[in-house]
């Protein structure tokens, strides 16, 4: 399972960003969400939204031991394993990244996305 | 976090900053937003106040709610209008709003003047005035990307001025994003007064959230709601242009300066189809659901290259049928320069509208305008817009606003159609009476958001419209019956909705069935831990919206002042769906009355001694 992104149809209202953070943290902000959209509003391009895709090969976890069914399922991550990833996918703020655990199993950001460009993919 | 946000007071004269709490019953009192300036304002307020003059505080406010999940994030920004003369206020869209309360801020107070150009820092928690000179005459887009490469940091936000606030253009904006403004009142020459160039804002504080799980819950059963509206679902394809359309068909749209008010089947040009062709996506504002934004690219033609947002309706309007000016490539370029320059893009086309019909009418010539001035002349309005907003001859005095009537002459003034010194937008109200009475009696000036009565043109069943307001309103949107009620209950709602950082388009606006006091109630005790009834959000409605009547009141404005221009009573509608409509001084007189006797004001439009008491105003 991981959330599809089409980035035609986002606006950048950032909601999804909220729920994210109020859902894993029980605070708003967009800093501390896993998911976070690039938005030049400056620009007349593309708003992207990012976050993790899910990978099968983690490369985030790199020279790591342990249990990767066990990190999926975890919202705070080290910063370090941010800086792995290949497609810049995960927020950082201080020393922490922020992981998409798809909310284990009842993802949110979808369902406050209302130009439809999150859904869910199996 | 959301009730632990400070005010910044800051005072450019002696580079002084004094952050404070804001106090509990104040937020109880006026929530945030619009609410809190309009109380920091009033202490100031008189009509001896000069706008221009360092005492006058700009003062920029977000609401309770903004950054939160809820109807918009939005922020007011209050000062004494250079532009009126009167109360200035206006209301701006973006991220600016929210980047402000996660840098731990509700309000700032600017008072003062630089003696330099400077700009604000503002980052958690902390402020700084910093050096701008290096910026002064860049647009307001340069100014945002200026400051962001200077700066090393694409997400911070910014209001700033152009060159028409540097100027003290008496209309211009401030601005944030590519096209977002706080447009009317001039709250731009306000800054531009003070040399400050731009507020940048960056944060990352949390907003704490009193009780994340239900709110999450309660919110998103208020947007399945909202988003299952007709309303919402038509804004965020079409955005506003799809008002235009309607306007159109019914004959209140303004037409060379209101000489008439539809265009018919030409109006096709102009309508939110003929956008589509130039549209590259739609957006949103902070948290908001309906994304009503267009985006747009010139490819090719005149203005190739030109990209941007936009543009709305009330720009079409201003820019485009009130001037005579159908090109929609000449209308969008001409919001996009209004926009670079910082100015207000409904006060620039209505002075020009004024203009063009003085060159009409032969009160003045090419003595006075050294170009023609002639109906739908797109390349004389795009020279215009440079001049008035580099204040270069002609434009000088155009970028006086109302102002210019003493150097017009008495003949011109007729011709103005202002109400309180403020110019009315791009519509015409002789057929809609909500709206006649909603320009009459709003607190900024001839404004259709302050109120913006519009329920009665849904064809609702009256017992519906009953419902709603408390009282009989008729359905006949032509019908005096009733209209002062709807006015004073949408002034009402507005207040609180700008005080909460809503987006109106959100709430009862075009829908029944949009959030209203019953929602925000829900909301604001989910993410704050305030209790407030729907009932004590109405009253805080009536206490704002009466502070902001007693500032009139000390201007010396009363009945005399809350009136129509001279041609909405002359002047039956020559032609068009709207042929013969006119406003009857009866008629008028009679909402006039019992939207007075609702919001507990006399006769003569001066707010009670025992109302001011209930809603703890007086002393
Ligand atoms: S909720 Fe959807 S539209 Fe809004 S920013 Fe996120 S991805 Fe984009
Ligand atoms: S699925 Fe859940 S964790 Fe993943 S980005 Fe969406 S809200 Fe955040």
């Amino acid at each position: 399972m991981k959330i599809k992104v089409n980035k035609e149809k986002c606006s950048g209202c950032h909601l999804c960003e909220m729920v994210c953070s109020l859902f894993h943290l029980g605070i708003i902000n967009s800093g501390r969400s896993a998911i976070h959209i690039k938005k030049d509003d400056l620009d007349t391009s593309l708003n992207t939204p990012l976050l993790c895709r899910q990978c099968r090969e983690m490369k985030c976890l790199d020279g790591e031991e342990g249990g990767r069914h066990q990190e999926k399922k975890k919202f705070i991550w080290s910063y370090k394993r941010a800086k792995r990833c290949p497609f810049d996918a995960l927020t950082i703020l201080g020393g922490n990244a922020y992981h998409c655990d798809l909310c284990l199993g009842n993802p949110q950001c979808i369902k406050v996305c209302t130009p439809g460009a999150l859904t869910l993919s199996k | 976090m959301v009730l632990s946000r400070k005010i910044a007071y800051i005072n450019l004269s002696d580079a002084s900053v004094r952050i404070s709490p804001v106090p509990s019953d104040l937020r109880r009192k006026f929530l945030g937003g619009r609410g809190i300036n309009m109380h920091l304002l009033s202490k100031v307020y008189s009509q001896e106040l000069d706008p221009f003059s360092p005492e006058n505080p700009l003062i920029f406010g977000a609401g309770l709610l903004t950054g939160t999940i809820g109807f918009g994030s939005r922020v007011n920004i209050t000062a004494k209008s250079p532009e009126s003369g009167h109360l200035g206020d206006s209301n701006m869209g973006g991220d600016f709003g929210a980047e402000l309360v996660k840098a731990g801020f509700g309000h700032l107070v600017i008072t003062g003047k630089s003696r330099r150009p400077v700009y604000l820092m503002v980052k958690n928690k902390q402020i700084e005035i910093r050096d701008a000179g290096t910026w002064k005459e860049l647009d307001t887009v340069e100014t945002q990307r200026a400051i962001r490469q200077a700066l090393r940091d694409e997400k911070i936000q910014i209001a700033c001025i152009g060159p028409a606030g540097e100027n003290l253009v008496r209309y211009a904006a401030i601005r944030t994003g590519l096209k977002n403004s706080a447009g009317r009142t001039g709250m731009g020459a306000v800054m531009g007064s003070k040399n400050l160039k731009a507020v940048a804002v960056r944060g990352t504080l949390d907003i704490t959230i009193s009780d994340p799980n239900n709110c999450l819950k309660a919110y998103r059963l208020q947007l399945k709601k909202l988003m299952e509206t007709k309303w919402v679902q038509a804004l965020g394809k079409y955005g506003t242009p799809l008002l235009f359309q309607y306007a159109n068909a019914m004959g209140f749209l303004s037409i060379r300066n209101n000489q008439s008010t539809s265009i018919g089947d030409q109006g096709y040009a102009l309508e939110a189809e003929a956008l589509e062709p130039y549209s590259t996506g739609m957006l949103s504002c902070f948290g908001c659901p309906a994304h009503c934004r267009h985006r747009y690219s010139l490819t090719e033609g005149r203005y190739k290259g030109t990209k941007g947002e936009g543009p709305e309706y009330a720009s079409i309007g201003s820019l485009g049928t009130k001037l005579g000016n159908l090109d929609l490539e000449n209308i969008i370029y001409a919001t996009e320069l209004c926009n670079r320059y910082g100015m207000d893009t409904i006060s620039t086309g209505s002075y020009i509208a004024w203009a063009m019909e003085l060159y009409q009418r032969g009160i003045i010539d090419r003595g006075m305008t050294e170009t023609p001035l002639h109906w739908g002349d797109g390349k004389a309005i795009l020279q215009l817009i440079h001049r008035i907003a580099h204040r270069k001859g002609f434009g000088s005095i155009l970028a006086e606003g109302a102002f210019a009537k003493k150097i017009f002459k008495e003949l011109s003034r007729d011709y103005l159609l202002d109400i309180k010194n403020f110019p009315i937008e791009m519509t015409d109200e002789r057929l809609p009476k909500s709206f006649a009475l909603g320009m009459a009696t709003s607190t900024r000036g001839a404004c259709h958001m302050r109120s913006r009565p519009s329920l009665d043109v849904l064809g609702l069943p009256e017992e519906v419209l009953k419902k709603i307001y408390g009282g009989p309103v008729s359905s006949q949107f032509s019908s005096y019956s009733g209209k002062g009620r709807m006015v004073w209950w949408h002034e009402l709602l507005n207040a609180v909705c700008d005080s909460l950082g809503f987006c109106r388009f959100l709430t009862v606006f075009s829908s029944p069935h949009a959030p209203q006091y019953q929602q925000f109630s829900k909301l604001i005790g989910l993410s704050t831990g305030l209790a407030m009834t729907p009932r004590e959000l109405k009253i805080i409605g009536e206490r704002i919206y009466t502070l902001e009547r007693m500032m009139l009141v000390r201007d010396g404005i009363s009945r005399k002042d809350d009136t129509l221009p001279k041609r909405y009573f002359e002047t039956p509608i020559p032609a068009g769906p709207a042929k013969g409509e006119v406003i009857s001084s009866e008629g008028f007189d009679g909402m006039l009355d019992e939207y007075y006797r609702l919001h507990g004001w006399d006769k003569n439009g001066i707010p009670k001694r025992e109302s001011l008491k209930k809603l703890g105003l007086s002393g």
